[in-house]
């Protein structure tokens, strides 16, 4: 499915270090046309213009990037090749095995390391495929949708750098009226002490059906500048899940935007389990009236990651509703920020807007802000917003207990209890019990 | 046959102290009513014997069946077959009474013996009730103990009424088959048909294999269960004790009569 180039280390020796050189080596190296070469250049350039983020600026007051040298990431992995489904690691099988998907794609170190195509929808023009082979295969479709409706190369620092660098990604192209019954499924398994910009372009034509799942895990000790986009046509109806869970030692950064056309439908869950740091970027772009869209967010960071989310619900167009609701658990030194923004502009008459943030305290050293915000342009609308902490109360941990919980069963039991809320709209079961197990996880430990 | 021992039980908050030598001895078919005013420290000795961590056991002992039970967290607690209905059961969102009685049967018959080492890694729910016997059983009981059957979905005591809450807590104690139950005023706050379902209730599990030790403010609920012995309990210890002909007096007489007849000492307690 794929032709991987795969270079040689002396090559990635030379070209460590960032520079204009490095963009246009890495794209020799993928021997990609012209446009996209162009393109990495002039986001180069972006990149270079724009500053690095400062504790003064807005988004970067409560996420010190002390620490962070992007120097110490090789700017791109070399690619191995791709493999057979047998000679997967456990971990990936299990991944696979974790829930029911319509196709697969695995990517690690900068290429595609498995892929599956997908079988029953492929007449109906439904395509699920390595960015890469994209960029060749369907260079008109990405052409016009990469980094040009939802997330632009000068959205920050970050998504820059990814328009400059990026490597692995999947597209996913579902044609109009056309549903595709099960989740599409991409795994990210990035290695160790590498720079990733893994992408992630979806687009839904009017009155598609499509559910991706974006899995996200690896990068000990590396760093990772994703870019998701979700394009939804009028009547198109999304799911989307990306679940982080990258190492503890990961700097990872994400910069999210779905647009959404007349009558769409999109859920959009975000879960940020892994990184040492995370600092996200996620937009509702609301431009046909009738939209319907849902931010879900779950985090639970322990011992001392840092997990940060700040969220745009941007109301262009009349009569759409947005329902945002971000609920966190934290537990030892962990910290969380959130930060979000409702803007309904001045035509988007009969807004119907919710913020809602939740944080459960375990420990009295873990750290939760919370800074919900309006703007509203509009003289009829509906818009509110709530931000809630909580201890857990030792009352609660007690009663469970005397029923004969145990204290770290008591303590799971109140943390999925409370992020309950969101498990509940996970529309893939095995999602949904990865999702639980994962909790217990960072109960126990 | 089963003994849950109190031995002068003094029982401390910060420089306070709320039980001033508690002594009470339960058997396995007895049922031992407890009656006092507010303030007494009921409630305290109720949860100093479930094993709620806040309190200092300045002197005394509790056993079951001549163990001491003192250095067992609460769960291990439950686990050797001891019951607190709660006075105020807490509401926890996002967690269905089925779900968590599950987990709780599970641990308290044994289910999940092997998971006290699984805990470390995180594996929780391993060796749980298998799912269908579960739910046969908590159905059957459901009905035995008039709880509708969509409280099993529903979110533990989230939204449910005083009488909801009390009948839940009858079913967990159904559920758990204690050896000792402690219930904890779990008649106040009903109205006579709730007390009447929760009398039931406690009538119902009232075996020779169990023991009740009921605390109440109000001799109205032993017109529905019958106990064998009543104590009065009144500044932090009991004053006295005998047959249910002590809970018509105090009816009858009020605690005027405890504290001028027992606490100042004209009787002895």
């Amino acid at each position: 499915m794929t032709v991987l180039l795969k270079e040689p280390k002396e090559t990635v020796d030379e070209i460590a270090g960032f520079s204009q050189e490095t963009v246009r080596q890495a794209s020799a190296a993928k021997d990609e046309p012209t446009w996209m070469l162009d393109f990495r250049l002039r986001a180069w350039q972006t990149f270079e213009s724009l500053a690095w983020p400062k504790p003064t600026d807005e988004s970067w007051r409560r996420t010190r990037l002390t620490g962070f040298k992007l120097e110490n990431y090789t700017p791109f992995a070399v690619p191995n090749g791709t493999v057979e489904r047998n000679d997967l690691e456990p971990d990936l099988l299990n991944a696979l095995d974790e829930m029911e998907s319509s196709a697969n794609l695995i990517f690690r170190d900068g290429g595609l390391l498995y892929g599956e195509e997908i079988e029953d929808q492929h007449e109906d023009g439904v395509i699920f495929s390595d960015l890469q082979t994209a960029v060749q295969q369907y260079p008109d479709l990405v052409q016009k949708y990469f980094m040009t409706k939802a997330v632009t190369p000068d959205a920050n620092k970050f998504a820059a750098l990814h328009a400059a660098m990026w490597d692995t990604g999947s597209f996913v192209f579902v044609p109009r009226n056309t549903k595709v019954e099960l989740p599409l499924h991409a795994i990210l398994s990035q290695g160790d002490r590498v720079g990733g910009y893994h992408h992630t372009l979806l687009v839904a034509e009017e009155g598609a059906e499509v559910t991706l799942v974006d899995d996200l895990m690896g990068a000990e000790n590396a760093f990772q500048a994703t870019v998701v986009e979700l394009i939804l046509k009028d009547n198109a109806k999304v799911r989307y899940m990306n679940l982080q869970d990258f190492k503890h030692t990961a700097w990872n950064f994400l910069t999210g935007r779905a647009v959404l056309g007349k009558d769409t439908d999109l859920r959009w869950i975000q879960v940020s389990w892994g990184s040492r740091l995370t600092k996200a970027f996620l937009d509702l772009d609301l431009q046909g009236e009738g939209g319907h869209g849902e931010l879900l967010g779950l985090y639970f960071p322990t011992r001392r990651q840092h997990i940060d989310h700040e969220t745009l619900q941007l109301h262009r167009a009349a009569n759409c509703f947005s329902d945002l609701l971000f609920n966190g658990a934290l537990k030892n030194r962990a910290r969380s920020v959130y930060m979000g923004i409702i803007k309904v502009l001045p035509g988007a008459q009969k807004t119907d807007a919710f913020q809602r943030n939740g944080n459960l305290i375990l420990d009295r050293s873990a750290r939760a802000d919370s800074i919900p915000g309006l703007e509203i342009e509009a003289d009829d609308v509906r818009c509110t917003h709530a931000a809630t902490a909580a201890q857990v109360e030792d009352e609660y941990v007690f009663y469970l207990m005397a029923r004969g919980l145990t204290r770290p069963q008591a303590e799971r039991m109140i943390v999925q209890g409370f992020l309950q809320g969101v498990l509940d709209r996970v529309p893939v079961e095995g999602v949904m019990r990865k999702l639980e197990k994962v909790i217990s996880r960072k109960i126990s430990r | 046959m089963s003994t849950l021992e109190i031995q002068n039980l003094h029982v401390s908050v910060g420089d306070t102290e709320i039980l001033k030598g508690v002594d009470l001895t339960l058997h396995s078919g007895e049922i031992h009513a407890m009656m006092g005013p507010n303030g007494s420290g009921k409630s305290t000795l109720s949860y100093v014997v479930a094993g709620h961590p806040h309190y200092e056991i300045t002197q005394g002992d509790i056993l079951v069946d001549g163990e001491s039970i003192l250095d067992m967290e609460a769960d291990e607690r439950a686990r050797s077959g001891i019951f607190l209905a709660f006075q105020y059961p807490v509401s926890i969102p996002g967690v269905s009474v089925a779900n968590f009685l599950r987990t709780a049967v599970s641990n308290v018959r044994g289910y999940t013996s092997k998971e006290a080492d699984s805990n470390a890694n995180g594996v929780i729910g391993s060796n749980l009730m298998p799912m269908r016997e579960f739910r046969r059983e908590l159905n059957t009981k459901m009905k035995e103990f008039n709880v509708d059957s969509s409280f099993a979905r529903r979110y533990l005591n989230e939204g449910f009424s005083g009488g909801e809450k009390k009948r839940t807590e009858v079913l967990q104690m159904a559920m758990l088959e204690p050896k000792f139950a402690i219930l904890d005023e779990s008649d106040s706050g009903l109205d006579i048909d709730a007390l009447q379902v929760v009398s039931d209730g406690i009538n119902k599990l009232a075996t020779e294999d169990r023991g009740f030790l009921l605390i109440t403010h109000y001799q109205r609920i032993l017109n529905f269960v019958k106990p064998d012995f009543v104590s009065i309990f009144y500044g932090g210890r009991i004053v006295k004790t005998g047959g249910p002909e002590v809970a018509l007096t105090l009816e009858e007489r009020g605690y005027t009569w405890v504290e001028e007849e027992l606490v100042s000492g004209v009787v002895p307690a």
